[in-house]
C-alpha cells in the first residue's frame, strides 16, 4: 500500500492539530461555549505553566509524573516478570494448562477497579494494593498471548528439530522461544496499554499523588484546566509509551512481516 | 494414539481451590470481611436476586450495564471502523486523522470522563459518549491495518480484471481487512467494558460496576464478591458472543 | 554444666531485679508515644483544620502526624479495616454506625459537631415543592453511604415516600453543583460548599431537619481511634482531643482568625469559611461528656441509640448485613480519654 511519504504525513498530521487547537480556541473565544466549562487551550497553557512552577496541592509535575509512571512500571513489570514464564509453561503443558488455564481465563474479563476496595482491604493505603491492581490488570493479557505464542508455533518446526536430535529443552531454547517471541511482544503491547489505561484508576482511592489523582483532585475542586492538563500529559505519556514499546518491537523481533 | 484426558486436571484445581477456600472461612481463619465464605455468598445472591439493590433489582442492574456496552460499544465500532477503513484506503485521510486516533487510544478514559461529565452531565449521555470514544481508536486501528494488509496481487489482479475501485473495496478489500475489524472489535469488546465499570462508578445509581463500588462502601464484601462474578461472568459472555458472530460472518478466516 | 543449688541467691536476684525492670518498663511504654499517629481527614471548613495546619496534632501527641486525605467517610472505615490508619477525624455517624457493626476495631472517643441544620434539603425555587407529595416524580441527589443519604432516606421513610415515586441519584457534592447547573436534578440533600453554592443558584431551603432530629435521624461527624492503638497509648489519644479542644476554643474566642485559618488550608476564602462554620454545632468537649451526648466514661449517653438505629437503618439500606444491640455500641463509646482532658 502506498503511504504519504514519512515527512509530509508528519507535516500533515502537525497541521490537522494546529487546525483543531486554533478551532478550539476560536470557539471559546467567540463565547459559543463558556470558557469555564471548556478551557481554551490558552489557559491550559497556563494552568500548566502555574503547576509547573508551585505544583498541585503540595505535589510538584514531576513528582506526580514519577509516582504515576513508577506505579505502572512496578505493575507492567511484576506481570511481565510473572505472566511470560507462567504462560510460556501454561503453553508447552497441556496439564499445566488444562490445571490453571481456566483461572487466568477468568481472569481478563474482570474490571479491575471492581475489587479495588477488596485490594486497599488486603493490601493497605499504600502502594501495594496499588500496584496490585496494575498487575492483576496486565498478568492476564500477557499470561493468555504468551501461552498462544507457544501453541502457535509450527508443528513442523518442532518436528524438524526434533528429527535432528535436538533435545526437548534444546527445541524450547532455540526454536519455540524465538518464534514466540512476536506474539508475546503483542501481549506486552496490549497489557502496557490496558495497564496505563488503569493507573489513574488505580489512583482513585486512598492515594495522594499522580497525574491520576491530579485529575480526579481538580473535578472536586471545579479546575477543568486542570483536569486538561492532566489529560494532555496522561495523553502524551501514553503515546510516548506507545511508540517505545513499537521502537522495542522492531528492533528486537525484527523478522516479522507485519503485525 | 489416543490423546490424555486432560478435564481431571481442572476439576483437580478447581476443587482444591473451593476447598481451601471453603476450609479457611468456615474454620475463620480471615474475617468474612475480607472473605467471604460460599454459602455466603450463595445466600447473598438469592438475597440480591429476590430483593434487588437500591431501587432495582438485579436484573435490571445488568441490563442497564448490558445497554451501556452495547451502545457505546456499537456505535464507536462502526464508526471507528469506518475511520479505519478510510484511513486504510486514503493516506491523506490518514496523514490527518492519525494523531488524534493515536492520541485518544492510549488516554485512560477515567481521565477525560471527569470531563464528558462536566460537559454532558451525569446521566447516561457522558457515560456512553465514552464507552464510544473507547471504542472508536481500538476499531479504527484495526480496520486501519487491515486495510493495510490486503495482499498487494489481489488488488492488483482485481484492477487488471476491470473492477472500479469501488468493487475493489468491496469485494477484496473490506472481505479480506474483516478478521484484524473483529480482532480489533474483540479487543474494543474487553476495554470498552472495563471502562464501564469505571464510568458507572464515578458517575452512577446503577448498573453492576455501580453496585460493586457502592457495596464496597460500606464493605459489604459479599455483595461485592458476588457483583465481581457476575461482571467476570458478563464479559465472557460477551466474548464468546463475539466470537460467534465472527464464525458466522468470517467463516472462511477460521483456524 | 552448673553444679550445685539451681537456685541460689544471685539468680533470685537477678530474675527479681529482671522482673522489676520489666514491669516498669511495661508501665513507661504504655505512656510512650508512638512511633507515628495515622489519621484520615478531609480537606473541610471545620476547627479541625486549625490544629491540623498548626501542627497541633503532633505536637500534643508528641509524635509524627501522617495524615491522610480521604474521600468519604466509607473511605476512612476502609483505611481502617486495612491497618492503614489510627484515627479517623470528622468521621460522619452512619460510616461510625457501620464500622461498630461490622467489628471494624475502633471507638468513638470524641465529636467534632453535631450537624443539625447544617446538612439540609436543597429544592429549586421553580419547582414549587412545599410538602413531602410534592417529591414524587422529582429527581433528588445525594451522596450515597453519607449522614445527608442517611437523613435523605429518613425523610423518604417518615413520609411514607419510596424509591420508584422519588428517584434518588447518587452523586459526589460537585457532581450534584454541576448537575444543578445544567437542570438535570430538582433537590439534593447535601452539605456546604456544595449547599451554599445551589442555594445561590436559584434553590430554596426546604427545612427536614427538625423532624428528622425529633424522630431519631440525629447525625453528627466524630472522631474515632482504632480500639488497640488507643489502649497502648492512651496519652497519645488524650493528646489528640486536646489538640482539637484547642483548636474549638480559638474559633470559639476569634471566630474571625479561625476562619482566616480555616480558609488557607481548606483552598477557599475566609467568608465561605466563616459562613460554613456559622451552620455547625460545634459541641463543646465538655458538654459531650453529657449523657445527651457521649456520656461520662462507663455511662455511654443517648448517642449510643443514635448509632443504634443508624445501624438498624443501614441493615434496612442493605449497606451492611446485621445490627449488632444497643450494648455493642455502648461498648463502643470511650470517653475516658475525653474526660482525662476536660479533667
Amino acid at each position: 500500500m502506498r503511504l504519504v511519504a514519512g515527512s509530509a504525513r508528519t507535516w500533515t498530521g502537525a497541521a490537522s492539530v494546529l487546525l483543531a487547537l486554533a478551532a478550539w480556541q476560536g470557539v471559546v473565544a467567540a463565547g459559543l461555549v463558556p470558557g469555564d466549562l471548556v478551557p481554551p487551550p490558552t489557559s491550559v497553557w497556563l494552568a500548566f505553566v502555574e503547576i509547573l512552577r508551585h505544583g498541585y496541592r503540595d505535589t510538584t509535575l514531576s513528582e506526580d509524573i514519577g509516582a504515576t509512571l513508577g506505579r505502572l512500571l512496578a505493575g507492567f513489570g511484576l506481570a511481565a516478570l510473572l505472566g511470560v514464564p507462567f504462560g510460556l509453561w501454561l503453553g508447552v503443558s497441556r496439564r499445566a494448562s488444562a490445571a490453571f488455564g481456566w483461572i487466568v481465563q477468568f481472569m481478563r474479563p474482570l474490571p479491575p477497579l471492581s475489587f479495588l476496595v477488596l485490594l486497599i482491604l488486603w493490601l493497605g493505603l499504600g502502594e501495594a494494593s496499588k500496584i496490585a491492581l496494575l498487575t492483576m490488570t496486565a498478568f492476564p493479557i500477557i499470561t493468555s498471548a504468551s501461552q498462544a505464542a507457544v501453541r502457535g508455533v509450527p508443528v513442523l518446526q518442532i518436528a524438524v528439530a526434533r528429527s535432528l536430535g535436538a533435545t526437548p529443552p534444546q527445541v524450547f531454547r532455540h526454536v519455540v522461544l524465538p518464534a514466540s517471541l512476536p506474539m508475546i511482544f503483542t501481549g506486552l503491547n496490549i497489557a502496557l496499554a490496558a495497564t496505563f489505561s488503569t493507573v489513574v484508576a488505580a489512583e482513585l482511592l486512598a492515594a495522594n499523588d499522580g497525574l491520576g489523582w491530579m485529575v480526579l483532585s481538580a473535578s472536586k475542586f471545579l479546575r477543568n484546566d486542570v483536569i486538561m492538563v492532566g489529560i494532555v500529559l496522561l495523553g502524551l505519556l501514553g503515546m510516548a509509551l506507545s511508540r517505545f514499546l513499537l521502537l522495542l518491537d522492531r528492533r528486537l523481533v525484527h523478522w516479522r512481516g507485519r503485525a | 494414539m489416543k490423546p490424555e484426558r486432560l478435564w481431571p486436571f481442572t476439576v483437580a484445581t478447581a476443587a482444591l481451590l473451593f476447598a481451601a477456600w471453603t476450609a479457611a472461612t468456615a474454620l475463620n481463619l480471615v474475617n468474612p470481611l475480607f472473605l467471604p465464605g460460599p454459602g455466603l455468598l450463595f445466600s447473598s445472591f438469592v438475597d440480591l436476586l429476590l430483593n434487588g439493590y437500591k431501587g432495582y433489582s438485579l436484573p435490571v442492574h445488568i441490563g442497564i450495564s448490558l445497554m451501556r456496552v452495547l451502545l457505546g460499544f456499537g456505535s464507536g465500532a462502526i464508526f471507528g471502523t469506518l475511520i479505519g477503513l478510510g484511513m486504510g484506503a486514503a493516506p491523506l485521510f490518514d496523514a490527518l486523522a492519525a494523531p488524534f486516533v493515536d492520541f485518544l487510544r492510549p488516554l485512560p478514559q477515567l481521565a477525560y470522563l471527569v470531563l464528558l461529565i462536566v460537559w454532558f452531565g451525569i446521566g447516561e449521555t457522558s457515560k456512553i459518549v465514552l464507552l464510544f470514544l473507547t471504542a472508536l481508536p481500538v476499531a479504527a486501528i484495526a480496520a486501519r491495518d487491515g486495510v493495510r494488509s490486503v495482499p498487494e496481487e489481489q488488488v492488483r489482479v482485481a484492477r487488471a480484471l476491470g473492477a472500479s475501485p469501488a468493487q475493489i473495496f468491496r469485494h477484496v478489500i473490506f472481505p479480506s481487512a474483516l478478521p484484524e475489524i473483529f480482532i480489533g472489535a474483540r479487543l474494543a469488546v474487553g476495554i470498552v467494558y472495563a471502562t464501564l465499570i469505571a464510568a458507572e462508578i464515578i458517575a452512577g445509581s446503577n448498573g453492576i460496576g455501580w453496585l460493586v463500588f457502592d457495596a464496597g462502601r460500606f464493605l459489604r464484601s459479599d455483595y461485592v464478591f458476588v457483583g465481581v462474578l457476575l461482571i467476570g461472568l458478563m464479559g465472557l459472555g460477551l466474548d464468546f458472543a463475539l466470537r460467534t458472530i465472527e464464525r458466522k460472518i468470517v467463516h472462511w478466516a477460521g483456524k | 554444666m552448673s553444679k550445685g543449688k539451681s537456685f541460689d541467691r544471685r539468680t533470685v536476684l537477678a530474675a527479681g531485679l529482671g522482673l522489676g525492670a520489666s514491669a516498669a518498663l511495661a508501665r513507661g511504654a504504655r505512656a510512650a508515644a508512638p512511633p507515628e499517629a495515622r489519621i484520615g481527614y478531609f480537606v473541610e471548613t471545620k476547627p479541625t483544620m486549625i490544629a491540623k495546619s498548626l501542627g497541633w496534632f503532633a505536637d500534643a501527641m508528641k509524635t509524627k502526624a501522617v495524615w491522610h486525605e480521604m474521600g468519604t467517610g466509607a473511605e476512612i472505615n476502609t483505611g481502617i479495616a486495612a491497618g492503614g490508619l489510627d484515627f479517623g477525624l470528622a468521621i460522619g455517624s452512619s460510616p461510625v454506625a457501620a464500622g461498630i457493626a461490622e467489628g471494624l476495631g475502633y471507638q468513638l472517643i470524641g465529636m467534632v459537631d453535631n450537624i443539625g441544620p447544617a446538612e439540609e434539603m436543597t429544592v429549586r425555587a421553580a419547582a414549587n415543592i412545599t410538602k413531602p407529595a410534592d417529591f414524587i416524580g422529582k429527581k433528588v441527589a445525594t451522596p450515597f453511604g453519607s449522614t445527608s443519604h442517611f437523613r435523605l432516606m429518613g425523610f423518604l421513610g417518615v413520609n411514607h415516600l419510596s424509591q420508584s415515586q422519588v428517584t434518588v441519584l447518587d452523586m459526589s457534592p460537585e457532581q450534584i453543583v454541576a448537575a444543578w447547573k445544567r437542570g438535570d436534578i430538582d433537590a439534593a440533600y447535601v452539605w456546604s460548599p456544595a449547599k451554599a453554592e445551589i442555594l445561590a443558584d436559584g434553590g430554596k431551603v426546604y427545612e427536614t431537619y427538625k423532624e428528622l432530629d425529633a424522630d431519631g435521624y440525629v447525625i453528627a461527624d466524630l472522631i474515632v481511634v482504632r480500639t488497640a492503638f488507643g489502649r497502648r497509648y492512651p496519652d497519645a489519644v488524650a493528646g489528640f482531643l486536646s489538640a482539637y479542644g484547642k483548636a474549638l476554643a480559638l474559633y470559639v474566642t476569634d471566630p474571625d482568625k479561625a476562619a482566616k485559618i480555616i480558609a488557607q488550608a481548606a483552598g477557599v476564602s475566609p467568608a465561605v469559611a466563616a459562613s460554613n462554620l456559622a451552620e455547625y454545632d460545634f459541641v463543646s468537649l465538655k458538654d459531650q461528656l453529657s449523657p445527651e451526648w457521649l456520656g461520662p466514661p462507663g455511662h455511654p449517653g443517648k448517642f449510643a441509640s443514635v448509632l443504634h438505629s443508624t445501624a438498624e437503618f443501614l441493615v434496612q439500606q442493605k449497606s451492611i448485613r446485621t445490627a449488632p444491640p444497643l450494648a455493642t455500641f455502648a461498648a463502643a463509646i470511650n470517653t475516658s480519654y475525653l474526660a482525662k482532658v476536660v479533667g
